[in-house]
């Protein structure tokens, strides 16, 4: 009788726990479904319709038609590829730099490792405006300190056009793209190895592993749900690279990418027919990318 | 305790979270002249009769229609004549049409807009969103106001979708100190502000010779200003745009193709994708560049818009504005207009107020005023009784100016596909700057652009 009546309470209590934490959820899943969910239906169903910004009834039903028409759309197929480009470049470089650099940094005491912190996280909090404005006077091609210095060193003869020319402009927007990216996962990476089991390590090298062993054998597995993070994270950020290119070059000199050219349709090309809908057929398209890859990182990580 | 303390966590946050979602705001919250003013919230309100004493408008940086100290000077003025108050919102180049159309979609559009006729006829009037304003306009209007920006602010089917204000005629400008130190200013013709081909090749010469770095920049970093490099390209040969009956465009011609490849072939003159209209300005206001392509009345006034004295560069150098070159020295410039349209929001006491609006700004005795605010020219010799024709003879350089007037070429802003065609326009600059041929890319991009206008 008592189990029973143990059991009813203990039940009761659990109900109790589970609406106090669904109502703690319940704002985040307010704004989740709102500026999350519902938006996403609404553009997988937008992007089968010639739906733009003159008709208010949301198209026709196309089917597949602005699929079929952006795989012949050369100027996507180019913001593919460059979006690519900077996502298999960036995502590497970033998390290789921010490793390194958190290996290096983690072990200093806590006033040099704090000022470490803020330096590398101070482009992230820093607004995206303001950064790019620094660097477009880096980049300036008459007066730029980048052509100033390389010229003065005899690295170059002539001025290079950094953000106006094919050859250089998608380089320097991943290079931006790299300093503001590296913040966090420096962050997060000297947390994570702050945190590998000392014992481990110690054992290790009584065992008279290397270094190499050491980081290799017994950190990297340990730290591997924060690489996975940042890998995911940064995949997705690099996906989504739309500020640098809307206030550097608004997709000219070679730097379009998927997302500008999302921006750019549905809002630039108002005068097009069905120009929403094409638009949300390419943000399906980069949705399922990001999927893709995101998935393959955890299953890559989930093996290791 | 504990459970008092979590109910009340969840209240407190789910109350911030339907308050962050909400629009329900006091009135008085959402009408204030701020730039940030959400337009969302001024449209939401409910049409009442009183609420038509009060109007959204939104203005692009028109001269001073962009400053809001000005602006609220003069909607002031409006609001104590009729008691109608005006929320302003200021819209920039780069994100305007943006924030526009975003609120076009959403149903939340101003009541007046100030812009050219390529936005409020040919696009938004075009797509049913504009008010006809033709019942504002009786004979006597139609006699005051020049016939060549009234048929730019009226579409194919006789509606008026922008009453007009101003005009002006787009040109270019050259650093006369810098054109004398390198003896290139025996080229110009300083008193009709007009020179030859002829005359601009040897002058680019001559300025090259002398500085040995890039002198003019064929901008192309976007569309901004891109009406500098329209004109450039077609008066060096007289090429054309599009066709007379603006329904096509004309790219493609053998004097456009003969104009990029001179321009191409320049020493001195650099086909810049790094540089948009506004930082060209920027450039040649520095004194790096010792021309520029994107220039006109309100840019010689001002230089910049630095405030550092008219006609005059950063360091003290003297700006000439001048005609585009052109094989017989006479060129067909690009022409400016600007004026009010009405967003047709279903709402009469709205629509009434904003006609009143337009009325008072741009056929009123208060037209002077508003016409002085935006830096150019009345597209009207008077109005309600105002003469109107000598409102800048106080000033030289305004006075001066109006020798390019007679130079204003066709208004073919208004062809289809206008904003899809610009970015065609800007990425062909760029790839014959990067090395495309030029017939091949005038061939290709001419398509684009009319692949845009028959969309």
């Amino acid at each position: 009788m008592s189990n029973h009546v143990s059991q009813k309470r203990s039940r009761a209590l659990q109900r109790r726990e589970d609406i106090a934490g669904y109502g703690f959820m319940l704002p985040s899943l307010i704004f989740f479904v709102g500026f999350v969910l519902i938006p996403m239906v609404i553009c997988v169903y937008l992007s089968m319709t010639d739906s733009n910004m003159h008709t208010q009834s949301g198209g026709n039903f196309v089917g597949l038609t602005n699929f079929i028409n952006l795989a012949k759309d050369k100027v996507f197929l180019d913001a593919l590829w460059n979006t690519f480009v900077i996502v298999f470049v960036s995502v590497p470089a970033v998390a290789a730099f921010s490793l390194w650099v958190s290996s290096a940094i983690y072990k200093l005491k806590m006033p040099v490792l704090s000022a470490f912190r803020c330096i590398f996280y101070l482009p992230v909090v820093t607004g995206s405006v303001a950064v790019t404005v620094v660097w477009k006077w880096i980049f300036d091609n008459y007066t730029g300190i980048l052509n100033s210095i390389l010229k003065t060193t005899g690295a170059i003869e002539s001025n290079i056009n950094w953000l106006g020319d094919e050859r250089y402009a998608l380089w320097c927007i991943i290079l931006i793209l790299f300093t503001t990216s590296v913040g966090q996962p420096i962050v997060l990476y000297v947390s994570a190895l702050g945190n590998v089991d000392a014992s481990l390590v110690e054992a290790a090298q009584v065992d008279g592993a290397t270094d190499l062993q050491v980081f290799w054998k017994i950190k990297w597995p340990q730290i591997m749900p924060t690489t996975l993070y940042i890998l995911v994270i940064t995949t997705i950020n690099s996906f989504q690279c739309f500020a640098l290119i809307q206030l550097l070059t608004q997709g000219g000199s070679g730097t379009q990418t998927v997302m500008y050219y999302i921006y750019y349709t549905a809002f630039k090309l108002t005068e097009q027919a069905g120009h929403f809908g094409y638009a949300n057929a390419m943000g399906v398209i980069l949705a399922i990318f990001i999927g893709i890859l995101s998935a393959v990182q955890m299953w890559l990580a989930k093996e290791k | 305790m504990k459970k008092l303390l979590a109910l009340l966590l969840v209240g407190v946050m789910t109350l911030s979270a339907v308050a962050c979602g909400s629009s329900d705001a006091p009135a008085e919250e959402t009408k204030t002249e701020t730039k940030e003013e959400a337009p969302a919230e001024t449209m939401e309100e409910t049409p009442t009769e009183t609420e038509a004493a009060s109007i959204t408008l939104w203005t692009y940086p028109i001269g001073k229609w962009g400053d809001e100290a000005t602006v609220k000077g003069l909607t002031d003025a409006f609001t104590a004549e009729t008691g109608i108050t005006v929320n302003v919102e200021f819209l920039a180049y780069a994100d305007g049409d943006d924030k526009v159309n975003t609120a076009i979609a959403a149903g939340q559009a101003p009541d007046l807009i100030m812009e050219g006729p390529e936005r409020l006829v040919a696009n938004w009037g075009a797509n049913g969103y504009m008010v006809d304003l033709s019942d504002m306009l009786d004979d006597t209007d139609r006699q005051e106001i020049l016939s060549a920006p009234l048929t730019a602010c009226t579409a194919p089917g006789g509606e008026v979708y922008e009453y007009p204000l101003v005009m002006t005629a787009h040109c270019m400008a050259v650093n006369l100190d810098a054109f004398k130190e390198a003896g290139a200013d025996q080229y110009l013709d300083l008193e009709t502000h007009t020179w030859t081909t002829e005359n601009f090749i040897k002058a680019v010469e001559a300025l090259y010779a002398h500085y040995n770095d890039t002198v003019a920049a064929v901008y192309c970093a976007g569309q901004g200003g891109d009406q500098g490099t329209r004109a450039l390209v077609n008066n060096l040969y007289g090429g054309s745009y599009t066709d007379a009956a603006h329904t096509a465009y004309t790219w493609n011609s053998p004097e456009n193709v003969k104009a990029l490849e001179q321009l191409k072939s320049m020493d001195g003159i650099a086909f810049d994708a790094s540089l948009a209209g506004g930082d060209e300005i920027a450039k040649f206001y520095q004194g790096i560049l010792k021309m520029a392509f994107c220039w006109n009345i309100a840019q010689q006034l001002d230089p910049n818009g630095a405030g550092t004295g008219a006609g005059l560069t950063v360091t003290g150098e003297e700006i000439a504005f001048m005609s585009f070159p052109s094989e017989t020295g006479t060129s067909q410039l690009q022409g400016g207009i600007w004026g009010f349209g009405i967003f047709d929001n279903g709402d009469a006491a709205r629509i009434e107020a904003s006609k009143q609006f337009i009325k008072y700004m741009a056929d009123s005795a208060a037209t002077v005023d508003a016409v002085k605010a935006a830096n150019y020219f009345a597209v009207r010799s008077a109005a309600e009784g105002t003469d109107l024709s000598a409102i800048w003879s106080d000033n030289e350089i305004m006075n001066e100016y109006q020798v390019l007037m007679p130079q204003l070429g066709d208004y073919y802003q208004v062809t289809a596909g206008w904003a899809g065609q610009r970015t065609a326009w800007w990425t062909m600059l760029q790839k014959i700057g990067s090395g495309m041929d030029v017939t091949e890319a005038l061939v290709q991009y001419e398509g684009e652009a009319n692949a845009a206008a028959a969309n």
